[in-house]
Formats: C-alpha cells, structure tokens, sequence
C-alpha cells in the first residue's frame, strides 16, 4: 500500500516537470510576445527601435536554455516571476484570484455532485416509467447547455425579471449564487450519466440479488449496496472532470464579471502574458494531480479488493 | 489667444446626442443638485495603462478624466479653448513659444502643489518621453524642444518648429497633470491605477485588477474650469467603476436599477432604453472615422485600381442601416463632420459595385472557379483583425466580407483577442487593411492616424514597424507635418482638407461612419456631460432622489 502511494507520487511530479516543460516551449514558440502587445499601443507610437530597446529591458533577448532554468528554478523556490502586462508579481495576481476561483468552483462541484447523486438515486427509485425516463434524459439537456446562455440566462430571470439577487456590486457570497449554479449545471450532466450507468450494472451483480432475497427494501439496497460500489467509476470521472470546471469557471466568471483565475487567464491569453500563463498551468496541473493522487488514496477504502492488488484502476 | 476658429459642423453634428446632453444641462440648472451618493458606472473592459499620453483608449479615458485636470478646458459646445488650471496663456506669432500662468494654490491629491514647476516636469515628459522610466512620448504633443520655470506660477514652453496644435494638445485627455511621484515612477507601474496621483475632482480609492476602480470625491476641490457650470467640489461621495464584459448584463443592469450608467450601448439596444425613459448619450468623437485602412507595401493592395474597387464595393450605407442607429452617421470622408477642416467627399465615396468589378478586371484578377479573383496563380483572398474598443466591429467586417464577395474578393475577418495580432498588424504581408479610428478635436488628428512616427496606419517604411519593405508616401508626410506646423489657422484646415482628398484619391482609406461613444444612464441621473472627445466628466454629475 505504502509502496503504491510512493509510485504514485513519484509519478506525479514526474507529470508536474512534464507540465512544465511543455508549457513553458510552447509559450516561447507563440508568435509575438508580451513586450510587443504591451508597448505596441497605437497611443504610443514607438518605434521598432524603442520597443527593441524595452525588450532588452526585460531580458527577454537571453538565450532559451537560460530562460527555462531560471524559471524553472524561481518556480521551485516559489517565485513565479513578473507579469508584463499589470506590471506586479505573479504571485500577488494569484494570490489575488485563487481564493475567488475556490470560491465558485468548490461549491459548485459540490452542488454538481449533489444534483448528479440526487438525479440518479430519483431515477432508480421511482416506479413511473415515464418520469424515471424524463429523469434519465436530464443530464443530455445539461450537458447540451452553453455555460454562457445558461449564465445570461439565469441573470435575465432572476436578477433583472425577479430581482431576488443583484448581479452588479452583490455581497460576496450573494454574488455567487447564480454563477455556482451556472458551474455546476453542465458538470452535474457526465458526474449523473456516469452514477445512473453503474447502478444499473451494479444492480444486476449477484449480491444484489441475495439483499434483496434476503428481504431488504430497494432503498436500502441502493443505499447500502449498490451506492458504495457505484461510486468508484464517478470518482475517478470527477477527477477528469476538474478540466471541465477550470473551462467552466473562466465562462462563468467572465460572464457574471466575477475576479478569478478564469478571467486572469482569459487576460493573460490576450496579452500573451506568459509569466501568468506559466503559473496558471502550474496550477492546473498540480490540482489535477493532486485531485487523482486523492482519488488513488480513496478508492481503495471503498473497495478493500484493491489493496490487495495493486494498481487495478491505474 | 481663443481658438481661431468655429466648426460650422457643430449645428448639423450629431443631433440627438448633443441635444440630450445639451437637454440634461439646462435641466440640470433648474433644478437643485442633490449632493451625495454612489454612481455605479459600467464599463465594457478593463483600463490598461493609465499614463495620460495613453488615455485615448475609452476604458483609460473614462477615468483620467475623473481623476486629473488639463492646463485648458476645451468648450465641448464652442470647442473654444477656455481657462483652467491655467488662467491665461499666450503665444509668440510663429508658435515656437507659450507661455502659461496658472492658478494658484492648487494642490494634487498627495498634498504636493501644482504649480509651474510640476507641470514643466509633465510637459517634458509628455512631449520629450522619459527613457530612464520607459515613459513615451505623447502623440498630441509636435515639436516639443523644453520648459523653462519662470516664477512659481509662469511657465514656458519652447518648440522646435511652429506648433500650432500644442494650445489645444495641452486640453486633450492626454495631457491630464500628474504629481511628480506619478512621473518617478516606471511606465509599468501605471498600470494601477492607485498610482495616478492628479489633481482632479475624484481621487483613485481602491482598485480590483480587472474588475473595479473605486474613486471618491476630493473634498477640498476648489479649481474646476473657469466656465464650467459646475463649481466647488463634485456633487457624489463616490465612483465604482465596475467591468461588466458582456453586452447584455450591462444594458440589464441598468434597466433593472442595479447601475446609475453605462458605456458601449449596442445599437440594437438603444430601444430598450428609451422605450423606459433611460436616456441615450452619444457624444461625438470628432476625429478619423471607424475605417478600413490599407498597407499598401503588401503587393496584394499595391495597386491603386484595386484599392479603389474596394473602395466602390464598400456599402457603408448598408452598414450603418443594416447594425447602427441614427447615432452612427455615414461617413462621408476620412474625418468626422464634426471634426475641424472636414470636407465633404461622399461624391468620391459611392458604393458602385460595377465600377468595383471593371476596375478589378482592368487590374488583371479575373474571377476563378470558387468566384474569388485571381491574378498569376494568386488569389485575392485579404486578411483583418477585428478591433476591439471599435463598436460591433466584427460585424461590421463580417458585412464588408460579404460585400466584398459580391465583387470576387475575399476577405477573412480574424478574432481581436489573439495574441498574434499585434505581430501580425505590424506586418503588412499578413495584414493588407488594418481597422482605425481615432478622435479628437483638433486638425492633428489625420497626423495622429497616418504620420509614421505616430499611429501609422498604412504601414510606412522607417515608421512603427520593421517588416515594411518599401512603401512610404512622402508627398503624404508632407501634408501632414505642414498641418502640423502651420501657424496660420485658415491654411491649417486647407491642408486637412487636402489631407482627406489625397487619402481618398489614393484610396488609401475606406470611410465607415461617424464613431460616437454611446452611453445609456437612469433617469434619476442628472448633470452628465462630456469632453470634446466623448469621454465623460462626472464633475457635474447627481443623482436624484429615487
């Protein structure tokens, strides 16, 4: 057991260099850079000359192998570098933004996994075939939703039509009503079809067949039985999923013109700001790895059979 | 020394917005002006770099406006050049040397005062650049030679050539005085706008990077236009400046009494306001019109008779009518109507869509297969970025395209947000038309737009870029450094008007339509008024009980 969590983790920074590396040669490939889109502002009017002269400034002229391992250096003692474009260290705009981003996209995961569970335990529970197939056929339409139309249109309704909640100036977690539901909306869809699948093949297991043999009410054999068993297959899911939340929140943030990484990175693409760019993945990725490394160290407390052989799910 | 000379275009400008404003001042000194309160400004995107000399951009503009004055007022109504923090001015008879006295005790908000030393040290700046702190030159400045501190309240500034542009340069939204602390500081740190220190009306409290600017009143604000109807201190408590990116939220918001006012009105939302009774500003912008110009170093569009085919094959008439309001007048030259020395050129401008497809196949393109042109194995197939300050501008080249089609011309529209596009705007092999557009009140503007050393539009050899292989049109240049330079007002606006015809002859330039900045504001709000440019001033500005 110990042994695998060790492979795992080693495995895990060894994907975090990879990020990295990746990330930062393609950057440094984009055509243009941010120097250019910065000084190139048509209210300034400078030269080819002059802006040379601010790239030499910047150090952006010395050569490629340098710049990766200073940066790689500087990120492994924390320092993240400058962004070009506000003109303040990465590490305050992250610092900035990261606790907002948590903020819509916890809870909204949160809510998604509810609305998911619920969906799936209503559709097994229930004994009207119609309603049960009206059910099952919710999280096609969630998943068929534009994060942007369904976030306009929640606005539309309840913020400009009802009036319950302001969108403009709202207190902090007031604001975040609307755009956690617009979050978690189009997650709860894949995390739903996922559950509603495995109960139905869990359900025909045997030992299903022996609860209910054994006089146990469909409730509780979904409860008891069929619940823990189902949930393995969504967990890893949910660990995929968190690229699907990192795109939704940077809609829903612009959207409901909320501060956070989603819009950082939105303004970091633009100005080709790749100091941001370079953290932002960074953080991406420590957070994918970090969310499976959880789930790797979860499922076998789910399911006992894995400690015994190793890897099964990997 | 008043400006010397009257725009007739003002009384056939652009009615409607000009009379509201004109309206909400007259109601305004009718009624009492209630003190006190928040105003909750939406604006479409995030500031960027807050050195006045780039304040032409809107977002940049909407708040120097508010947080520092000008040496000079110009009258939005009369676009005279009035007393501000400069009481009088005068100059010599070639325009090589002004010089300013100013009011007195008046004082930026860190205490330090603005006097003759403080505003030598901006003009130095803004006309010579500061290399050591990567401050650049100002565009509205020309000929910029030194100061010279006279008494603490005389300054004087010396030109190398005529500069006879520089009395109204010094009311432009780019020549907003900043305390010497602004100046110490790198261009860099100007990106926040806590570090503008200025002197007027409003003072920068707090700002959320890319989200929010808050400002609040400065109490003790003594020193406002001379002949601005407002007087004393501003009349809110406070500004929060919100960024709301997304059209319809912005206009929702309003409506719904969640925001006091709004920036970037979409044309096609206009109605939804004064259907309520939200009233609509659109204050002109008085400069180059939003326009296509071309590069002509890329071979595709080095040829004359194919710019002037895609001239003819433009229906702006359709594009104003097909995706703007009465707002958004034709243009009917490379200036504004409002604009000074504008001549009329819509004879020249016609949308003649067979004149488009002769002149093409006089060219040599015959059309291929697919209905596109081609001439030697090539197709004529152009390339544009979208802009994005510029109002529904993706549409707007979306229906060029179309028109363009119509002829046999292809014209791909690329998305404004890439990070490509600033190299590839600089490219004229890349990009054979860029967008431009750009206001203010004054002659220089078609300088501003087409003079290599500064915005540069057509891409000229030895301007703004290093990609550029041959094309520089010195016969243009001359025109626009006479203009200039021209210390004669009346030959001044002969040579914009000679400016706008050789553009045109050379179809160098495609003409869209009159660019105003549209706002929309609740009815309880009073007072709203605008600089010469269209950038607003929320000096006046109350809210009414509601």
């Amino acid at each position: 057991m110990t042994r695998y969590l060790v492979n795992r983790f080693g495995q895990a920074l060894l994907v975090l260099w990879a990020a990295f590396t990746v990330s930062f040669v393609l950057l440094q490939v984009l055509p243009g850079d941010a120097i250019l889109i910065k000084f190139q502002n048509p209210d300034l009017g400078l030269s080819p000359a002059q802006i040379e002269e601010m790239r030499q400034i910047y150090g952006a002229s010395t050569p490629f192998w340098q710049q990766y391992l200073h940066t790689l250096l500087a990120m492994l003692q924390g320092d993240f570098g400058y962004s070009v474009q506000a003109g303040v260290p990465v590490s305050s705009l992250i610092a900035e933004n990261f606790p907002a981003t948590l903020r819509l996209a916890l809870p909204g995961f949160a809510l998604a996994l509810l609305i998911a569970l619920l969906l799936a335990f209503a559709s097994s529970l229930t004994g009207l075939r119609g309603l049960r197939n009206a059910l099952q056929s919710l999280p096609s339409l969630f998943i068929a939703l534009p994060t942007f139309w369904l976030g306009i249109a929640l606005i539309q309704i309840f913020s400009f039509q009802l009036r319950w909640v302001p969108v403009i100036n709202p207190g902090v977690w007031v604001g975040l009503i609307l755009p956690i539901i617009t979050l978690a909306i189009p997650i709860s869809a894949p995390l739903a079809q996922i559950l509603i699948r495995s109960i139905d093949s869990v359900q025909t297991q045997p030992f299903v067949a022996v609860a209910r043999a054994k006089g146990a009410s469909q409730r509780r054999v979904l409860l008891h039985h069929v619940a823990r068993n189902a949930l393995l297959p969504t967990l890893t899911i949910a660990a995929l999923l968190l690229g699907e939340l990192i795109a939704g929140a940077l809609i829903t943030e612009t959207v409901f013109g909320l501060s956070g990484l989603g819009q950082l990175t939105q303004q970091a693409v633009n100005n080709q700001d790749v100091a941001v760019l370079q953290a932002i993945v960074m953080i991406s990725a420590s957070g994918f790895v970090l969310v499976n490394l959880l789930v790797d160290a979860v499922t076998p407390l789910l399911d006992p059979r894995l400690t015994h052989s190793q890897g099964v799910l990997s | 020394m008043p400006f010397p000379f009257r725009l007739r275009a003002l009384s056939h400008s652009v009615a409607i917005g000009a009379s509201l404003t004109l309206f909400a001042g007259q109601a305004a000194a009718a009624d009492r002006p209630v003190q006190g309160g928040t105003l909750i400004y939406l604006e479409q995107q995030a500031h960027t770099n807050l050195y006045p000399p780039a304040g032409g951009f809107y977002p940049n503009g909407g708040i120097l406006n508010q947080i520092t004055d000008k040496l000079t007022w110009q009258n939005p109504q009369t676009l005279q050049v009035e007393p501000w923090i400069a009481e009088s001015w005068t100059s010599n008879a070639e325009k090589t040397e002004y010089t300013f006295k100013l009011r007195p005790n008046v004082t930026f908000s860190d205490g330090t005062p603005l006097d003759a030393n403080a505003v030598a040290k901006n003009f130095d700046t803004y006309g010579l650049g500061n290399k050591q702190n990567r401050l650049p030159v100002s565009e509205v400045i020309n000929n910029y030679a030194r100061s010279e501190v006279v008494d603490p309240l005389t300054v004087k500034f010396y030109f190398s050539k005529p500069s006879p542009g520089f009395l109204q340069g010094t009311a432009t939204i780019g020549s907003g005085l900043v305390s010497l602390s602004t100046l110490a500081r790198n261009f860099d740190a100007l990106g926040d706008a806590r570090h503008i220190i200025g002197s007027g009306p409003f003072v920068v409290s707090d700002e959320k990077l890319g989200r929010e600017v808050d400002l609040v009143a400065r109490k003790d604000y003594q020193w406002g236009p001379k002949n601005s109807p407002q007087q004393g201190r501003a009349n809110l408590d406070a500004i929060k400046i919100i960024v709301t990116p997304e059209d319809s939220v912005r206009i929702g918001a309003l409506l719904a009494g969640q925001s006091d006012l709004i920036r970037q009105v979409q044309a096609y939302d206009e109605k939804q306001a004064s259907d309520q009774q939200f009233p609509i500003y659109a204050p002109p912008t008085r400069g180059v019109n939003d326009s296509l110009s071309f590069r002509p170093d890329n071979p595709l569009v080095a040829d004359l008779h194919v710019r002037q085919a895609l001239l003819h094959a433009t229906n702006s008439q359709q594009i104003v009518t097909t995706l703007f309001s009465a707002n958004y007048p034709q243009a009917t030259s490379v200036l504004a109507k409002s604009a000074a020395g504008y001549v009329d050129l819509s004879a020249q401008l016609k949308y003649d869509p067979e004149q488009a497809k002769k002149l093409l196949d006089e060219a040599g393109w015959q059309p291929g297969s697919d209905g596109i042109r081609q001439k030697a194995g090539v197709k004529l197939a152009l390339t544009v970025y979208e802009s994005l300050p510029q109002p529904q501008n993706k549409e707007v080249l979306q229906l060029v395209a179309q028109q363009w089609k119509q002829v046999g011309v292809a014209l791909e529209v690329r998305a404004g947000d890439a990070g490509s596009r600033t190299l590839d705007n600089l490219d004229p092999s890349k990009t054979p038309l860029t967008v431009s557009e750009v206001g203010r009140a004054d002659p220089d503007v078609v300088k501003s737009m087409f003079y290599p050393d500064n915005r540069d539009a057509l891409l000229q050899k030895g301007g703004s870029s290093s990609k550029v292989k041959s094309f520089r049109d010195e016969k243009l240049n001359a025109i626009l450094t006479a203009i200039s330079a021209e210390t004669d007002a009346q030959k001044r606006l002969t040579l914009v008007g000679d400016a706008q015809r050789y553009l045109i002859a050379n179809a160098y330039n495609i003409p869209i339509f009159e660019e105003p900045q549209v706002f929309a504001s609740a009815p309880w709000l009073k007072g709203l008024r605008f600089e010469a440019v269209g950038r607003p001033a929320f000096y006046g500005v109350w809210l009414e009980k509601h």
